[in-house]
């Protein structure tokens, strides 16, 4: 599902903040990626959304190979990958039912087809109740889901989460990790770059430990781990 | 992008519109003033060209044989006349004709003077017999009378064009002082929609980061701020459209004072119908490409999706 072959990604000079990492994630894995800040986690997603272009190697994602995809065809690649943030990027001015209605109308979908499947995930993140409220009017957990929901809702193959619970107590970002969970769980492959050792501890999947751009460990059912 | 998405693209583009309010009345305003003047010259030049071409229409050129000069000639000169390129209608007029037309303009009622000029029943305007020639465009009209002199029997080309003269050099003076200030607020224009259209780019920077992440094309993206330009194109003509509409007589014959060619009128002028007939489709294309432009140059500036 996704493979890294001897990634690097510098930032003008000094250290590569990706340095020729190999990495290869299944289909329908749940992966933890671990490591201190500037140990290249970050710039990792970045690379998998093509937001970012590596220096060297090659990023196969999904059988895309992301180094020669056109521009044109971006955007469509796009629609595979899910995305979450530890800042949630919510539109403050719309509601919660248009926050994640906006994520199918970005791609065009027909207005039936989203009239059916926003409720339908408002359900799966528990927010159904709330769908009329605005994102400032709901505490970080629910701002989360909404996220999520957003984020799920035009079905991704991959979800990639940038510190998801960075900005959440321990109670929501254990029910937000849940969620991710649940949400692999229904095939979707997860990728979750996070600091919160209790979570990774408690989940029991892969860790994926970064510490300076290179892939330091990695293992099956691991714990959190910093070199 | 899908033909579904051009409603929600639309409502984006009026909802833009309505967050920098500011800047979109801003330029408006200024798109208005620009197809307003545009209007006010084009109907005014509209006008005038109407003008001339009923002088045009009026005004002839008088040729004049030599004394004596047999009929047979004549007929013959006529025909040389007709043959000439440029040239519409050649009417002769025989002297006692001329005596008889002379009299009707400025002895009417007062016959008797007449006789005074006529001396034992002779025409006085004996040598008088003329052509009328018409030509298609008073451009060619010099031509014409430059190789009409050179034909034998003439004696005289008269042309009383004044008026016509005027009309076309106030015309091209007009036209180049109208083309120069509307170019200078076509460029205003422009610079103001593309200014207003960035605002709106800069105020939903993050939503187009979002929109970009979950896999908008660029078009969809593209989209919203196109139609805003184009509906500030519309709005800034349709609003100096409806005024001249409403406000066309006032308008026009404040400027046809102003510029003293009120007193050369003949005939009716071109109605207000008539003259949006052109001015309303020019006018909203005008406001649309402006919109157009602005909106392009900016979306390719600063929306590098």
């Amino acid at each position: 599902m996704i493979d890294l072959d001897r990634v690097s990604k510098s930032y003008e000079k000094g250290q590569p903040a990706v340095d020729e990492i190999s990495l290869h994630v299944d289909k329908g894995e749940f992966v933890f990626v671990v490591g201190e800040s500037g140990s290249g986690k970050s710039t990792l997603i970045r690379l998998l959304l093509k937001e970012l272009e590596p220096t060297k190697g090659i990023i196969t994602v999904n059988g895309h190979v992301l180094n020669t995809m056109k521009h044109k065809a971006v955007s469509k690649y796009r629609r595979e990958v899910g995305v979450v943030f530890q800042d949630f990027r919510l539109l403050n001015d719309r509601n919660v039912y248009e926050n994640v209605a906006f994520a199918q109308h970005v791609i065009e979908e027909p207005g039936r087809i989203v009239k059916r499947r926003v409720p339908e995930v408002l359900r799966m993140v528990g927010l159904a109740e709330k769908y009329k409220s605005k994102p400032m009017q709901l505490s970080g957990g629910e701002q989360q889901r909404v996220a999520v929901a957003r984020a799920i809702v035009n079905r991704p193959k991959i979800l990639l989460a940038d510190e998801p619970t960075g900005n959440l107590d321990p109670r929501n970002s254990y029910d937000i990790m849940k969620l991710l969970d649940e949400i692999n769980q229904q095939g979707t492959t997860v990728l979750v770059v996070t600091h919160n050792k209790d979570l990774v501890d408690q989940f029991h999947k892969r860790v994926i430990t970064m510490r300076r751009g290179i892939i330091s460990r990695d293992v099956e059912e691991g714990f959190y781990h910093e070199d | 992008m899908k033909i579904r998405s051009l409603g929600y693209c639309v409502r984006q583009g009026f909802k833009n519109i309505w967050r920098n309010r500011m800047f979109s009345v801003a330029s408006i305003t200024t798109m208005t003033a620009c197809i307003l003047l545009f209007g006010m010259f084009f109907s005014v030049l509209m006008n005038v060209n109407f003008m001339i071409r009923t002088l045009e229409e009026e005004v002839g050129v008088t040729v004049l044989f030599d004394e004596g000069l047999e009929q047979e000639k004549i007929d013959e000169i006529g025909e040389k006349i007709r043959a000439m390129e440029h040239v519409t209608d050649v009417t002769y007029t025989s002297a006692e004709e001329a005596w008889e037309n002379f009299q009707q303009e400025y002895f009417e009622g007062n016959e008797e003077y007449a006789k005074s000029f006529s001396e034992n029943g002779e025409n006085p305007l004996a040598n008088s017999a003329s052509y009328t020639v018409r030509v298609d465009e008073i451009e060619n009209q010099n031509s014409i009378v430059t190789r009409i002199k050179r034909l034998e029997g003439v004696r005289q080309v008269n042309q009383s064009a004044g008026a016509t003269k005027t009309l076309i050099s106030f015309n091209s003076l007009f036209t180049y002082v109208a083309v120069a200030i509307i170019a200078l607020l076509l460029v205003v224009s422009i610079f103001l929609i593309a200014n207003t259209v960035n605002v709106g780019i800069s105020v939903r920077r993050h939503e187009i980061a979002i929109m970009k992440l979950i896999g908008a094309t660029d078009s969809f993206v593209r989209a919203p701020f196109i139609v805003e330009g184009l509906l500030l194109g519309l709005i800034g003509s349709l609003i100096p459209l409806g005024i001249l509409f409403v406000a066309y007589d006032r308008i026009l014959g404040w400027l046809l004072n102003r510029f003293g060619v009120l007193n050369t009128i003949s005939g009716s002028l071109p109605s207000v119908l008539e003259v949006f007939h052109v001015l309303a489709p020019v006018g909203v294309a005008l406001g649309l490409g402006i919109g157009l432009i602005g909106s392009i140059i900016t979306v390719r500036r600063h929306l590098r999706v």
